[in-house]
């Protein structure tokens, strides 16, 4: 009876003692991948905005970043024949909104920027990150945008002693986004705009509504090709200006473009079926018909600089 | 006193079971800079988040680090680093496993600073390597520091550099690994 006690004893021994000896490595694998996390998808889109319009993507915590932007001329004026050609499809024409921005992340769901937009105009924004797409500890398969911006017209109105308040205007985007996988994104955005001035005449409003729908599919780990689409609800048949006559605003936009990442800039080449820089004014004043010979080209160049050190100096 | 023995037996194999000592520490810090010109911090990265086991009687040490939790100060640096050059999604951990040489336990009681070597395997966007690298392991009361800086480089892990940023990159990066474990 002892001795089977004393085999059973020294028997447990080794067992516990070979058990011990066990690989080190692998068990801190085993213990790595049995705990749950947090798989938070990033780089949904590449850059902050997919073509005109912006994309659930911020600048990173701590980074400025800064945006140029340029919309030429028409690509082909109908009745200029080879004019066209020697105004370089619209890029030689002597005509570009050009667009310039800067922004910042004060956290990694803030961003705040200010831009000036061609023509005098000013714009000023927030991007809130209401939700991330994840998996994982948890299971949200979208991200959340919040996107508000105010819109100043500081240009020679047509009354001089317009008031200041009613040079402003706003926009609200919701972006809801979903990377489907490495390669395919895909993001709505129904907008609200609202102009403090109403303008004068009929059938005139001040809340203009739209709706967006844009992605991107990866070619490389440093191209992709992208497209948007968006359309004006309402506030874009035949309205009326003070000099009684009628104006008609196009209510689709149709956007392609190319993404290019070069390591330190994204440069995104686009053609869009709007010429004009700002949101506001390509989701409720688009005059451009939906024709190919009205699109114009475009670039976004974006660069960012890494202001709050995250790497401690060794 | 048969039954004693048996008991006092058993009990010398327990303690010496328990006398296995590990130690464990999950901030363990790795940081690298490929820049040619080190006073320059753009590709400067960091993680605070390795975790590392050493066994004191078997001097057996290993290592592992979620590639995810490396830092960089520019954000988009950091995506580039994830995305196109570690793909980090498919490769999520680095790993080192290997043993100390010139490393005793007693070194562990009294204060003072020892050099050593460690040699072993390192895994890095699934390529594993030989690896050896002199280490200083710094006693100080109940915390045992080791500081291994060592060089790689990246084409022996399969890691595309494109031409553009080539020149600026030093053909060696150097990594330099603090781990920091506390006695108890």
């Amino acid at each position: 009876m002892k001795k089977t006690l004393l085999y059973f004893m020294l028997a447990c021994c080794f067992f516990l003692k070979a058990s011990a000896q066990s690989d080190l490595l692998g068990d801190l694998i085993k213990e790595d991948s049995s705990t749950v996390k947090h798989n938070i998808a990033t780089a949904t889109f590449k850059s902050t905005r997919i073509i005109n319009l912006q994309s659930v993507e911020m600048t990173g915590k701590g980074n400025l970043q800064f945006m140029i932007s340029h919309r030429f001329g028409y690509l082909w004026k109908t009745g200029k024949g080879l004019t066209n050609v020697a105004q370089l499809f619209g890029m030689n024409s002597g005509f570009a909104n050009t667009y310039m921005s800067f922004d910042y992340s004060f956290t990694d769901w803030m961003n705040t920027g200010f831009a000036a937009t061609g023509n005098a105009q000013f714009e000023t924004w927030a991007k809130f990150k209401l939700l991330k797409q994840q998996s994982g500890k948890k299971n949200i398969p979208i991200t959340i945008s919040w996107f508000t911006l105010m819109h100043w017209d500081a240009s020679e109105g047509p009354s001089p002693d317009d008031l200041a308040w009613n040079r402003l205007s706003f926009m609200h985007q919701i972006l809801i986004a979903r990377k489907f996988s490495e390669n395919f994104s895909l993001q709505l955005m129904p907008s609200y705009i609202h102009y403090n001035y109403t303008p004068y005449g009929i059938n005139n409003t001040n809340n203009i509504f739209s709706l967006g729908i844009g992605g991107r599919m990866k070619l490389s780990h440093k191209t992709a090709i992208t497209f948007e689409y968006t359309r004006q609800l309402n506030g874009y048949k035949d309205l009326l200006d003070e000099t009684a006559s009628a104006v008609n605003y196009v209510p689709d936009v149709l956007s392609l473009g190319y993404d290019w990442d070069t390591g330190g800039h994204i440069f995104q080449f686009f053609i869009s079926s709007a010429s004009t820089a700002s949101n506001i004014t390509q989701l409720s004043t688009n005059l451009n018909q939906m024709k190919l010979g009205n699109f114009s080209l475009g670039f976004n160049l974006n660069r960012s600089y890494g202001i709050k050190k995250v790497v401690q100096t060794h | 006193m048969k039954k004693l023995i048996l008991l006092a037996f058993f009990f010398i194999l327990v303690t010496n079971l328990i006398n296995a000592q590990t130690y464990k520490t999950r901030d363990a810090n790795i940081y690298f800079n490929p820049n040619k010109d080190l006073s320059h911090k753009d590709y400067a990265s960091q993680s605070k988040e390795g975790t590392a086991v050493l066994k004191v009687e078997t001097s057996e040490v290993a290592l592992l680090v979620p590639m995810k939790t490396f830092h960089f100060n520019n954000a988009l640096l950091e995506e580039h680093f994830n995305e196109n050059y570690l793909h980090t999604n498919k490769f999520p951990n680095a790993t080192f496993k290997g043993k100390l040489t010139g490393f005793n336990k007693d070194q562990l009681t009294k204060d003072g600073v020892y050099n050593m070597s460690s040699e072993g395997q390192v895994t890095l966007h699934g390529v594993t390597k030989d690896f050896k690298a002199p280490v200083k392991m710094t006693v100080k009361g109940k915390a045992v520091t080791f500081d291994c800086s060592f060089k790689i480089k990246a084409e022996d892990y399969a890691i595309d550099i494109p031409g553009l940023v080539k020149p600026k990159l030093a053909d060696f990066t150097p990594i330099d690994a603090a781990i920091v474990f506390q006695l108890n």
